[in-house]
């Protein structure tokens, strides 16, 4: 009986129609993509993106060069040099991080005890010259600034869990 | 768990008197250093013996001891100017720095620099161990194949011999498996720097592929440190206590 | 004129159907495979050489570039095995969280097996479906380490950060309506268990279509039936390790006969093959899918019920919590501690294997009593299986040997490593 099904089945073709009406139901259905960049995937607070400085509210520096990023840093993409300034505190004068050896860890953010160096929402972002890679101290505070809001927003938010 | 651990070691003493020259149980995992004259014997009776039933060989290790137990920072007593703990940095123990940056060479040939490390699993038992066997001569380090028993040591022991360079006699095939073709040098060694020797480049003028001495420096954020810490003391103590 | 016998044809390393960068030297009579020699190593990194010079945290985000479709599970082999010489024992809400991970992880990599699969043998569709569901696991992945993929997310002693109690929400766009907007968002509303558990209601039913467009196929099952048959004695003497064992009709699986985390207290089958064909393999994989929804939907219902610690309260091997740090002395001396030195594990070595989606990946750490390994091996499953790829594919025709790359679910970078 099992093998006159399975004639039956196989000369009417049932499994190939079937796979059809599966993937002619799916032409109809809403579709899944999501239209970059008019419209982007969701992305949390927890987001390891670019690189960025913070500031105080009183618009100092948050860096304190205690260069613990630089140490726990798999890659070895951070270098800092640092001295103490005019006022007695101690800044950085280098803050370099090489976004070729950056692997998005997210250890700098971590283990930073001031809330420095945080990583952003920013994911796209190219480079035209050789050397545009390593990006400075300045291009860091200024990417801080622009973005501090949401820097904010989002440190704020995962808080609880940290 | 534990107790079947001790179990199989009891077994394998017996099955194997005299000829495991050195047998522990550590975090639960039973290892046995084996001589390499008594390597082949030994791995057959361990696959072949019923109580044993190692039918699968899981992975085999190259481990080079060269450099075990060096560090670069004095932990043991607080330095009198309270900085200075860096201890010699050039020390294989670091990078593994040759040539230009002044290793100390490794010279002495202790016979337990080169080791091959093989885990075993019974899928019949359930039961794993390692065995061990360090190679006689570390200028020449040499041991038997043992693709006759295991088919799947074949990429493994050809994997040993790229990264530290152990001659497997008997293998039939024993070529470089992960580095690149026409590489120098086996890559694991302690006395292998981490940079590497060599870089390569697309000549433009030349028109083809050129191999240049490195040009990044080495760095070390991290020095390499060894603490007898005190935190482990009781599960340490426990440890020897099981073996006494 | 001599009759030419055999010629010999590369292939790969830029092929699409060599998954990655493998180069098979293929000797060839006629259609029919001789003998097959698979160059590898185009993707070494010399992983275990690196993490011979880093802390033992340090190398964790190496671990994910390994098997870069199966993340957490190779975390997860690295992470015991350092536990292991600790002797460390995680939270019990952290094991939860890593054995949820872990099924949602293996989810991730059969999904992409699948659809590379049956890409391969010539089956457009299935690929597609399976990569939009692989984007909400990338979500799940995405809410609780803040990337997509390398994730870096265990750590000796528990986990990074508890599960969030948010999900992250598309933002409205021109391109799309307030209603359809909601849509989107519904399964997004609660917490992140919230979004698991309709993931975990929904995905039985994507599987079944998966399974309609191929199970029964006459074309699918003419590529796969009979092809690369492995008998069980043969799977264990070349190594194998996870489906391609099972596939072979061995029962075997780490989680139920060696259960790490807290496998023995979750209930779930261990699905069999009886041929050893690349089918059998499909078949086992696919059954496995269904077997990690019954796990992720356990482990959620008991995580929602069982708040608690996710890392271990011992600041000498995790951070302590920001707020402590700056409020107390002590815990800043610890967290400078902990990420310029690291910790120091005591002498000794250890293996420590989880069940990979792939097969057996295990982590072998020596230690000299140091604060970095003093040397770290990591068994790779696909090793042992690509090793066995000129035994399986001798005999078959071409075409046959993108079938056998398939069923192998091999992946370069832990491979090469």
């Amino acid at each position: 009986m099992q093998a006159i099904r399975d004639l039956f089945n196989s000369f009417l073709l049932i499994e190939l129609l079937q796979g059809l009406r599966l993937t002619g139901r799916h032409l109809f259905t809403r579709k899944y993509t999501v239209e970059y960049p008019e419209e982007r995937a969701p992305q949390s607070p927890r987001f390891r993106g670019l690189h960025a400085l913070r500031r105080y509210p009183n618009g100092e520096e948050r860096c304190i060069a205690c260069k613990l990023c630089e140490a726990v840093c798999p890659a070895l993409a951070i270098t800092i040099e640092a001295e103490p300034r005019a006022d007695g505190t101690r800044r950085t004068t280098r803050y370099d991080i090489d976004l070729f050896k950056c692997i998005y860890c997210g250890f700098c953010e971590e283990s930073c005890p001031v809330d420095s160096i945080v990583e952003t929402r920013i994911y796209e972002y190219h480079f035209e010259r050789r050397g545009e890679n390593i990006i400075h101290k300045q291009e860091l505070l200024a990417l801080g600034d622009q973005y501090e809001q949401q820097l904010a927003k989002d440190r704020a938010a995962d808080a609880p869990y940290r | 768990m534990a107790v079947a651990v001790e179990q199989l070691a009891g077994h394998i003493e017996q099955a194997l008197d005299g000829r495991v020259s050195e047998s522990q149980i550590h975090c639960g995992e039973l290892t046995l250093v084996v001589k390499p004259a008594e390597l082949m014997p030994v791995m057959r009776v361990l696959r072949d013996n019923e109580a044993f039933r190692f039918d699968q060989l899981i992975d085999i290790t190259g481990v080079d001891y060269a450099a075990y137990g060096q560090d670069e920072w004095i932990t043991e007593q607080a330095s009198a100017t309270g900085f200075s703990r860096g201890v010699d940095g050039f020390t294989t123990g670091r990078l593994g720095l040759t040539g230009i940056y002044g290793v100390h060479e490794i010279k002495s040939n202790t016979g337990r620099r080169f080791a091959a490390v093989y885990h075993l699993l019974s899928v019949a038992l359930n039961q794993r161990v390692r065995v061990r066997a360090f190679c006689e001569d570390d200028n020449f380090p040499m041991l038997d194949s043992i693709t006759s028993i295991w088919s799947c040591a074949d990429w493994f022991e050809r994997e040993a011999f790229d990264l530290f360079g152990i001659i497997f006699d008997g293998h039939p095939d024993l070529r470089r498996i992960l580095t690149d073709y026409g590489f120098v040098g086996h890559p694991f060694r302690k006395d292998f720097p981490l940079i590497g020797n060599v870089e390569v480049r697309y000549d433009e003028d030349r028109q083809r592929v050129v191999y240049e001495p490195v040009s990044i420096a080495p760095r070390v954020l991290v020095p390499r440190v060894i603490r007898k810490d005190n935190r482990y003391a009781d599960w340490v103590s426990e440890e020897n206590r099981d073996d006494a | 004129m001599p009759e030419i016998s055999s010629y010999t044809v590369n292939f790969g390393p830029q092929h699409p159907a060599a998954h990655g960068v493998l180069r098979l030297v293929l000797e060839m009579d006629g259609e029919v495979v001789r003998r097959v020699d698979p160059h590898i190593g185009l993707l070494h990194r010399a992983t275990e050489k690196l993490a011979e010079t880093k802390p033992f945290n340090q190398s964790i985000g190496y671990m994910d570039r390994l098997d870069y479709v199966s993340m957490m599970c190779n975390e997860h082999a690295y992470v015991l095995a350092i536990e292991k010489l600790l002797g460390l024992e995680p939270p019990l809400r952290a094991q939860y969280i890593r054995v949820l991970f872990d099924e949602l992880t293996r989810i991730l990599n059969h999904l992409l097996w699948l659809g590379a699969h049956a890409l391969d043998v010539g089956a457009m569709t299935v690929f597609l479906y399976c990569f939009a569901k692989r984007e909400d696991l990338m979500d799940c992945y995405e809410a609780v380490s803040g990337t997509r993929m390398h994730a870096t997310y265990y750590r000796p002693g528990g986990v990074y950060r508890d599960l969030p109690m948010r999900m992250p929400h598309y933002q409205p766009s021109p391109k799309r309506s307030q209603k359809d907007l909601e849509r989107l968002n519904r399964a997004r509303q609660g917490s992140m268990l919230d979004y698991i558990e309709h993931f975990a209601a929904e995905f039985p039913h994507c599987i079944d279509e998966y399974e309609t467009l191929l199970t029964d196929n006459r074309i699918w099952k003419q590529r796969l039936v009979d092809v690369a048959v492995v008998d069980p004695e043969r799977a264990l003497q070349l190594g194998f390790t996870g489906p391609m064992l099972r596939g072979s009709g061995v029962e075997w699986d780490l989680r139920k006969k060696q259960p790490y985390a807290v496998y023995d207290q979750l209930a779930f089958d261990i699905p069999v093959g009886t041929n050893g064909d690349c089918y059998d393999r499909y078949l086992v994989r696919v059954e496995e899918m269904r077997q990690s929804v019954r796990l992720i939907t356990q482990c959620v219902d008991w995580l929602r019920a069982n708040p608690g610690p996710v890392m271990v309260a011992d600041h000498k091997v995790a951070p302590p919590s920001r707020e402590e740090m700056k409020d107390d002395m002590e815990s800043l001396i610890h967290h400078f501690k902990l990420f310029t030195e690291g910790y120091c594990v005591p002498e000794g070595e250890a293996y420590a294997a989880v069940e990979a989606p792939k097969g057996e990946f295990g982590a072998y750490i020596v230690s000299d009593g140091a604060n970095k390994p003093y040397r770290l091996k990591l068994r790779a499953p696909g090793f042992a299986h690509l090793a066995a790829m000129d035994e399986m594919s001798r005999g078959h025709m071409l075409a046959d040997v993108v079938t056998i790359i398939g069923t192998l679910d091999v992946v370069f970078g832990e491979i090469d490593r």
